[in-house]
Order: C-alpha cells, then structure tokens, then sequence
C-alpha cells in the first residue's frame, strides 16, 4: 500500500486544502526515474526523497504531521497517541494497493471517547483500476466506485482496514524533539526487530563516533561500550551524557533509515539537520536514490533549514516550500515559482526567491533592543 | 582518487554494472566514487553527482560512457579542484551495436546501415528469451545479465570493428 496524496482542511493551523501530491506531476526524465523516483507499479510513481522548506514558524512540521497522519490511518486504521490535534479535519487520502486506486475521505473527530483515540466519521471509500495510460488522471474521479463494506468497526477505526486487514508500517516519524534516554533501546529494539544485524549498528556508530568499537544492550536500561579501547557498562542516563548529542539522535535515526530501507516502509524526518553534519544528510539522502540499497522502493521525506541540500535535487516538485501568513501552505517549487533546471536551489534561496528569508526588520530592532 | 562514471543512459549504466559486478574491469566497486556507477550527462545538472562530490573531498577522474558523447562536460568551479581528468568510452553509433554483434548481425547490419539506426535494426532483428528488443534497460540486464563473457566478447569484438576518433576510448580498454 503507498500513499499519493492527501489533502485536508482545518488541519492545525494550516490553510484549507493544504495538499501534499507524492505522485511527480512534471516531466519524467530517465535519470529522475532513476533516482529521485520509485516506481510502484508500470507508469506509476512517487517521489523516493522530499523536502519542506521554509523559515521557522512556517509550517514545516505542520506538513509533515499531515504526511503521518495520513500514514497512520492506512496503516493503523487508527490515530492515536499523536502530538497534533485533528478535531474536525476533513480528510481525503489517495493511494495505491494491489492494482487499484483508492479514494478515502473522512471527518476526524477527537473528542475524548473511552479509548482517547480519533473518531472517523463521514467516511468513503471508493476505487478505480490502475492502467498505466491512465497514469495521469489517476485523481480524475471519473471511474471510481465505492468499496465493498462487509461489516462493522468501531468509530475509532478506519474503513480503510477493509482493504488490507493486516496493519502494517508504512512510515516511521522521526521527530526533532529529544527522545530521552531511552533512545538507546529504541535503536536496540529496531536492531531486533528487523533482524538489521549487529554489523550495522556497529557501523553506524563508527559514521557518528570513531572511538566507540561496540555497543552491546545488557538490559532495557543498562549497555557495554567499548570506547577508545576501554569497556564499561553504563546505564541509559549516563550513556546520554556521555555520548554526544549528535551520536545518541545519529544512532537513533540511522537506525530508522536502516529498517524503512530493509523493509521498505518510509521515514519522516523532522529537521533533519538537527545536530547532524550536512554530509550525513547527504548520505542519507544518496541512499534513499541508489536502487541498489533503496531495493523495496522506501521514500524519505524531512524539514530542513539547510537550502544547500535542495542542490542536490533535479527535481522541483518534490520540495515544498512552506510559508505562514496567518495559514500555512505547502507549495511545491515548481508550482510556487519555477527556477531554470541547471541553477542552484541553494543560491535561490540566499536570494529570497521563495520569500524564506528572515525578516531582517525583525533582527535589526532586536539588535537596537539590545544596544539601547 | 576515485573513479567517476557518468553514463550517458540507463543502459549504458546497465552495462557497466554488469562489468563491475561481474570483477572484469581494471577497477572494482570499492574504487568509484559513491560505490555506484551514475546516470548522469552534465554534473551542473545531476543532483545524484554533485551529492556525491559533496560527500567525498579527495579526487576524482570522470569515465563518461557513451554512444557519441559529443557535448563537452561542463566544469563547476566548486569541483575544479576536485576533477583530475575526463575520459570518453564510447560505443558508437549506439549502443545497441553490442547486442548486434552479440547476435552475429553485424554483417547484415553493415548492409542497411547507413538507412537503419542500431537501434531501429536491433527492434526488428532481436529477440531473447521470447522478449523483443524494446529499448529498455530490463533487456540488457536479461541479455547480458547472466552471460557477462558475451559481453566481454561483443566489447572487444566492438573495438576491433570499429575506429572511434582520437581521444574516444572504447569500454574494452577497461577490462582487465
């Protein structure tokens, strides 16, 4: 199952309509197929990496909130436990699932219920069949015809789950916020989970840390590192303030990236740049494109503030830059405002051709605050 | 130093990584840069490339492979220091050629071609396992995919039947 696109309204503090496409609507040349393209079935794609730009307060994390939204229900059936609000969101869900087109569309209800969970309400559930001549009008309503419903869930359950009865993952959400000490064994359960092998832990850790040769869990709370040669067994807690915070949050989300490209489900990245070095945004990035080590076609999708990571995006769809006058929207580049192929994303940026730059006026009277 | 190559099409990639793959070339997967082999015609305009560039800050020398390769790759500043030498492989008129060859066509080829392009000739002539030749990058992995020394062949057969012009190598040079 894969997500197209999802459009909502009254969604947080977003415009009405605030809509990410997934599926490339411009020119598909070989070499985007190629990397910034997975394609899941003859003709039809969606983006392999995606970006939401903008300046702080813009809206990024409000974007990629809706992206897991949507993820949640098509693989959970469920919302709950999420740090966003969505009374009253109206949704509608494009996506993929064994040959067909499905539509879903549902008003999300949160008031409490016994269960604290989200209710669905006013739902439907319509597909159409995929043909790859088709593959451009796969959001045209033309075609499309309701789903059989052959009984009755619970209002916290998603009518969705009548397509596939088997939850599955389909993204991940890696948030900028600190995870706690219990990141250690977080990554240990992942490492478990999807049987990653210890070989990858050991080398992720050498990416973020060259002193530390291993890391072994001894229970949930407590760990064996070996560190410039010498071992010792420290606790979670310790281990948090021992380790750099660009090792702890590096092992965390390296970890996720391992699993989302083993087993093929996506990853969120809330800005992704958070402690880490723009090479290692790079690599991930570089890993998500090469098909060789992306096999089962997962995607990437984060916030950034680092504009000179888009340089290495051909494509202008799949970054959208995010901006809030009094609503936030999420615009692709190539919708908001198109650039010549061969120019430097990062350059246009510098230049406030997508209007992100801070307000200078801001910073100077903070400035003339400060110096009075 | 590391090996840079910018392939001009998806079969092109096609092939070398069934070389690289295969340990017949003078280089191994270790030694290119990103361990892959690119699809890309211009740096300026291969985001794939220049992340790879990005991330790697020792030098390089760009093996581009293709059929004529006639435009000129286009320097970047922010990798001139980087960017030690470019090199042509080429396979021309197309690289369909190599599977004309692997068929024992080139003769009858040699009869229409100055009418019918390699490619438009390999459609008409060229069948594998019940599969026409479509132009797609899915044939050559099936064609030479499995038989890697009948690419060797058709390489060195290609160098011995053809004179590209100076400065245009051909991709047998790479093979060990």
């Amino acid at each position: 199952m894969r997500l197209l696109r999802v459009s909502a309204d009254h969604f947080k503090n977003a415009k009405d309509g605030l809509t990410i496409d997934l599926v490339p609507q411009a020119r598909k040349s070989d070499e985007d197929k190629q990397y910034e393209m997975n394609e899941i079935d003859s003709g039809l794609f969606v983006y392999s990496t995606g970006a939401f730009i903008g300046k702080n307060a813009s809206g990024k994390t409000t974007a990629l909130d809706l992206l897991d939204c949507a993820y949640s229900i098509l693989g959970e059936y469920r919302l709950e436990g999420k740090h966003y609000s969505c009374e009253g969101t109206r949704l509608e869900l494009f996506f993929y699932d064994k040959g067909y087109i499905y539509r879903y569309r549902t008003i999300l209800d949160t008031r409490m219920n016994a269960m604290n969970r989200t209710q669905f309400g006013q739902q439907e559930l319509v597909r159409k069949k995929y043909y790859s001549s088709y593959a451009a009008k796969i959001y045209d309503s033309e075609g499309f015809e309701a789903v059989d419903i052959t009984g009755k869930l619970p209002k916290d359950t998603s009518i969705v789950f009548f397509v596939s009865d088997e939850q599955q993952t389909l993204a991940v959400y890696f948030s900028s916020s600190d995870n706690g000490a219990d990141v250690y064994s977080h990554a240990f359960n992942i490492l478990e989970a999807e049987n990653l092998g210890i070989g990858i832990l050991s080398k992720i850790l050498f990416i973020f840390d060259e002193n530390i040769t291993e890391l072994s869990r001894l229970d949930d709370h407590n760990f064996r590192i070996v560190y410039c040669g010498q071992e010792s067994i420290k606790s979670d807690k310790e281990l948090l303030y021992w380790l750099s915070s660009g090792t702890t949050k590096g092992m965390l989300l390296y970890m996720m990236m391992a699993a989302s490209l083993t087993e093929g489900f996506d990853l969120l990245v809330d800005e992704i740049e958070n402690h880490f070095h723009k090479t290692l945004v790079r690599n991930m990035i570089d890993l998500y494109r090469d098909k060789t080590v992306n096999r089962k076609g997962a995607s990437l999708f984060f916030t950034t503030h680092y504009c000179e990571i888009l340089d290495s995006f051909n494509r202008q769809d799949n970054i959208w830059i995010t901006r809030s006058e009094g609503k936030v929207t999420a615009v692709s580049m190539r919708e908001d405002h198109p650039i010549r192929r061969e120019l430097l994303k990062s350059i246009q940026f510098y230049n406030n051709t997508f209007r992100t730059d801070i307000n200078y006026d801001a910073l100077m009277a903070l400035k003339k605050e400060l110096m009075a | 130093m590391k090996e840079l190559i910018m392939c001009e099409g998806p079969n092109e990639k096609a092939v070398m990584d069934i070389l690289i793959d295969n340990g017949l070339l003078v280089f191994d997967r270790d030694d290119l840069l990103g361990l892959a082999v690119y699809h890309a015609r211009q740096i300026k305009t291969s985001g794939q490339v220049r992340n790879a560039l990005d991330m790697y800050s020792g030098q390089v020398e760009i093996l581009r492979v293709g059929d004529k390769l006639s435009d000129e790759i286009k320097k970047i500043k922010a990798y001139e220091r980087q960017l030690m030498s470019i090199r042509k492989y080429c396979t021309k008129p197309e690289l369909e050629i190599l599977l004309i060859i692997g068929e024992k066509l080139l003769s009858s080829f040699e009869k229409v071609k100055s009418k019918v392009k390699p490619k438009d000739f390999s459609k008409q002539k060229i069948q594998y396992n019940g599969v026409k030749y479509r132009n797609q990058t899915d044939f050559y992995k099936m064609y030479f995919g499995l038989r890697p020394k009948l690419l060797v062949q058709c390489l060195k057969a290609y160098k011995s039947s053809h004179r590209n012009k100076s400065g245009e190598l051909y991709i047998a040079d790479l093979l060990k």
